[in-house]
């Protein structure tokens, strides 16, 4: 069939792309892996190796530039295009939607992976063939995965070019089937419109280079074992590390923002499996740049470096399992759907995780041992701890995440099992001492732990704590070894500091808890020993002070997370009488009548209104005008002080999204979002009369109807109407409706509205219930079925909100340390690139 | 044996512990019978809502209470009362996941998760999340 309208050639331009991007980048790694056999200048095989890696990163590009090129044009016979965007969308969200579907994320990754894989060609160097080699691989599984063929019945990848009338979901659409379906189209589906934010276009390209980014080093360490180089490898992998912990880091740290700013989590941090699948890759790709650095300096520890460096680039994989093979399906809020590549992303795993394995078992005898122990005041001792504690972090987060998956894998079993052992302690222990212990219930499935925060917590917080120490007191160990008394003198002034400062902020706070002085003074010491350091021994010069930077970023961070959260305060408290007992103590959420004044905490607050947004892109918006007072105490006023405007998203798609606003201040956040609001009259344009919009019920007698705070109940037709009574004619024939209203306090009213035919004239008395707002009509009796018409009017109840206001304070802190993490890493990785050359 | 390895082997031991802990306060998706055996615990439910129920949010009577009838998987009815403002679009949700515990006759939800059904012919399911505590 002929389909007009459609642009083939563009399809067979993208598959064209994608079948040569997957061969040449099997050529490049082939031929790369020969070359290593021989002498490498001047080799022929390293020379194809790298021109068929040029051929694969032309054929990366041709397929971004048609993929783009078909979205721009909105060529929606295209199934990526119509699913992804629409014309109504704003140009700037145009790599958004390039990047929203899970083939072009996987895309995405791939450009970095080119990227990062030239500038390794352009340093040159003997590295070239394992590194790129090895990348080259990885672009064999990531092109593979756009290929969308059926190799022996099983679909290999998901087809970016796929049409839409070829799509499974879509071809058994009977317009689909029809020549000229594209008539039929008149819009493309669109970005989500929870993502149109401008964190879906900075978001994404940052995380996907901080993935890609782990694969270097990875690459290295592989190449190293496979060209018998095992510990060359770590000097020139060091400054990439370190860009890789500095991208994934400001990656995170951008979702964290994301989700505080704009989604509705009611902080930065949810602990959400999405989340955790790229802290977790960022928490050991710290640990392995720390080791690299031990190694550097004192040539210990390469087993560990091998192992962290390759962990850190299976746990990027199976994140990208967790994400996108849909098992995380009901435990997390934004994970992909699947897309039917689980098994391939698993064959993917496995062949890295074995490949790896066979390597390091194959050559552990050659790797150089470490002869001499290392003393406990040196650095290297603290700082491999500290890798270590970083691991268990990773281990205990990937371990809780992956509950899922273990659930999947019938893991309960065990547990079980291991249930069954310890009851038979239990009940020993039961029996002998006539304890009463409970015994563990047996159970059929998992589930993620109820409060997640709590869990998470418990085991992050203490863990925090040690590597807040840790990062604190490091730097003052020299390499090999250090004279205790002096460290001892060093050190003394900032934990004399740390201790009064944090006295000081813990009594201003007020804090109560042991466990949050102990984080307090944790997250001071760090800050100010690492300033010390910097001060005193590196004599504020500051390129060589990125690691007392970056670690005072991290104290930052650590104090901005337990101030923001340990004292924020939920103000938008609920003052009615109502108490529902010990089990709802929390009255979060408060209403709002468009109008009124409300006192909150320290403030007046008012609902102004609300407005459609005007552009055609943000007509979908709802802003809600909300104005904060402050009482001036001499005038007795209220002074305005600043307004914000929460926003609802009238989301077809995805359900109404609403998007909170926060007033920022230097020392403190004011968080509002609205939790609830009526829409109803949205779209009615009367929406200013008293009455709503009339609805018409066909009723028989016995109907109930339900409305918003009764219900109605046909119970009769009086066709004895008193019309004296009505000042109605004699002649006239009249009806009356029988309704029975019954109110939320079961009171009962009955209203009567009445029918009556004149001559050739039918009209009708209504009834107006003024308590309950409710107007009654009974206009007709339809001849068919015999039912009543009854007309419903209601009255407009006062426009509302339910909304929640947060305050956050010290926020700032958190923001600021990551900015000196980041700025930290750039400046250690300036002097890593400097002392090499 | 260095004291790297003592260390180490600390660790590996705090590493254990951690994933015990993970075991014993991972939940359970369960249904409203057995989560009224024990009422100290809480449970994940799902179930479908019961349309034909009343479904009550009066914010002007109480913003932070929403209740609603549940039936979960294995046909149970209960009555479940919700600490927060009614989720949007609540009554199009498929499928519900709420967790919390029974009490004598009701059932206290902490969060609550809803599966919208997609208004596209699309199989994905899209997930939110509501939580009681902020």
């Amino acid at each position: 069939m002929n389909y007009p309208g459609e642009h083939p050639i563009f399809g067979q331009l993208g598959h064209l792309f994608v079948a040569l991007a997957f061969a040449a980048a099997l050529l490049s790694c082939i031929c790369y892996f020969a070359s290593l056999k021989g002498e490498l200048i001047g080799n022929s095989w390293a020379r194809i190796g790298r021109i068929a890696f040029g051929i694969h990163s032309f054929a990366v590009a041709g397929i971004v530039a048609t993929m783009f090129y078909v979205i721009y044009n909105h060529y929606f016979e295209y199934y990526y295009a119509w699913y992804h965007s629409s014309y109504t969308l704003p140009f700037r969200y145009m790599f958004a939607c390039f990047w929203e579907g899970q083939e072009g994320s996987f895309l995405l990754w791939a450009v970095w992976h080119v990227v990062l894989s030239w500038i390794i060609i352009w340093k040159g160097g003997e590295w070239e063939a394992p590194v790129v080699g090895v990348i080259a691989t990885v672009q064999v599984f990531l092109s593979s995965m756009l290929l969308g063929v059926y190799v022996f019945g099983y679909k290999l990848g998901s087809d970016p070019f796929i049409y839409l009338r070829n799509n499974p979901e879509m071809q058994n659409l009977p317009f689909i089937k029809m020549a000229d379906y594209l008539t039929k189209i008149k819009d493309g589906r669109g970005l989500n419109p929870l993502l149109q934010n401008y964190w879906m276009v900075i978001h994404p390209p940052t995380l996907f280079l901080g993935f890609a980014s782990t694969v270097v080093p990875f690459a290295f360490a592989l190449g190293g074992l496979i060209k018998g180089k095992y510990t060359e490898w770590v000097k020139p992998a060091i400054p990439w590390a370190f860009f890789g912990v500095m991208i994934l880091g400001t990656g995170v740290l951008m979702g964290a923002a994301w989700a505080y700013e704009a989604l509705s989590f009611g902080g930065f941090w949810a602990w959400d499996p999405v989340e955790n699948a790229s802290l977790v890759p960022w928490l050991t790709f710290v640990g392995a740049a720390h080791l690299m650095l031990i190694f550097k300096h004192r040539q210990h520890s390469i087993v560990s470096t091998y192992i962290f460096t390759i962990v850190t680039f299976l746990l990027v994989l199976y994140s990208t399992f967790l994400t996108r093979s849909g098992i995380l399906g009901s435990t997390s809020v934004h994970a992909f759907t699947d897309l039917g590549m689980s098994g391939q992303l698993i064959v993917y795993m496995a062949f890295y995780v074995l490949l790896s394995a066979y390597l390091l078992i194959k050559n552990r005898k050659k790797l150089p041992k470490t002869e001499v122990e290392e003393e406990i005041s040196s650095r290297e001792f603290w700082m491999f701890i500290g890798t270590l504690v970083l691991m268990i972090s990773a281990m205990q987060i990937t371990f809780t995440t992956s509950i899922p998956v273990f659930d999947k894998l019938g893991f309960y079993h065990i547990t079980n099992g291991l249930g069954s052992v310890v009851n038979l302690f239990v009940g020993i222990i039961n029996r002998l001492f006539g304890a009463d212990i409970h015994l563990i219930a047996k159970r059929h499935n998992l589930s993620p732990p109820d409060d997640p925060k709590a869990h998470y917590n418990l085991w992050q917080l203490p863990i925090a704590v040690i590597l807040g120490v840790l990062t604190a007191i490091s730097q003052f160990f020299k390499y090999k070894t250090t004279d205790e008394k002096e460290w001892m003198k060093k050190i003394s002034l900032s934990l004399l500091l740390s201790v009064l400062l944090s006295a000081f902020i813990s009594w201003q706070l007020e804090f109560n808890r042991v466990n949050y002085f102990i984080l307090l003074f944790t997250s001071i010491f760090t800050v100010i020993a690492n300033f010390d350091f910097m001060v005193r021994v590196l004599k504020l010069k500051v390129g060589l002070s990125g690691a007392s930077i970056a670690h005072i970023g991290f104290g930052m961070i650590l104090l901005g997370i337990l101030i923001s959260n340990s004292k924020s305060t939920i103000i938008s408290q609920n003052h009615s009488d109502v108490n529902l007992g010990k089990d709802f103590p929390n009255n979060e959420n408060v209403m709002l009548i468009k109008g009124d004044t409300v006192p909150m905490k320290d403030y007046y607050i008012s609902y102004k209104g609300r407005h459609r947004g005007t552009a055609i892109t943000d007509e979908k918006n709802l802003y809600y005008t909300i104005e904060y007072f402050k009482r001036n105490p001499d005038t007795k006023r209220l002074d305005k002080e600043f307004e914000l405007m929460p926003t609802v998203q009238l989301n077809q798609r995805m359900g109404n999204v609403s998007e909170p606003s926060t007033k920022r201040f230097a020392m403190k956040d004011i968080y509002t979002h609205i939790t609830y609001a009526d829409f109803d009259d949205v779209e009615d344009p009367t929406s200013d009369s008293i009455y709503k919009k009339p609805i018409t019920k066909q009723m028989k007698v016995g109907d109930t109807v339900a409305l918003v705070n009764s219900l109605l109940i046909l119970t009769g037709i009086d066709k004895e109407v008193d019309k004296a009574a009505m000042k109605l004619n004699n002649t006239d024939l009249a009806a009356g409706a029988i309704l029975k209203v019954i109110d939320i306090n079961k009171h009962e009213t009955v209203a009567v509205p009445v029918m009556v035919i004149r001559g050739n004239n039918l009209f009708s008395i209504p009834v107006t219930l003024d308590s309950l707002g409710l107007k009654l009509d009974f206009p007709k009796i339809n001849p068919e079925n015999g039912k009543a018409d009854i007309v419903i009017t209601e009255k407009r109840k006062n426009e509302f909100i339910i909304m929640k206001a947060i305050i956050f304070p010290w926020i700032n802190l958190l923001w600021l340390g990551a900015l000196l993490m980041i700025l930290g890493c750039l400046v250690a990785i300036r002097k890593r690139l400097r002392t090499r050359d | 044996m260095k004291k790297t390895h003592i260390v180490a082997i600390i660790l590996i031991a705090v590493g254990i512990g951690a994933i015990l802990s993970t075991v014993s306060s991972s939940g359970t998706y369960s249904d409203f019978s057995v989560a009224a055996k024990n009422k100290d615990m809480d449970y994940h439910v799902n179930g479908k809502l019961d349309k034909a129920k009343d479904i009550h949010y009066n914010p002007e009577e109480n913003a932070n209470l929403f209740t609603f009838y549940m039936i979960d998987k294995k046909g149970v009815e209960r009555k479940v009362l919700y600490n927060g403002s009614k989720p949007q679009d609540f009554e199009k949700s498929d499928e519900i996941v709420l967790v919390g515990h029974c009490t004598g006759k009701d059932f206290m939800a902490k969060t609550i998760l809803l599966k919208c059904p997609s208004k596209y012919s699309n199989p994905n399911e899209d997930m939110k999340e509501f939580k009681a505590k902020g």
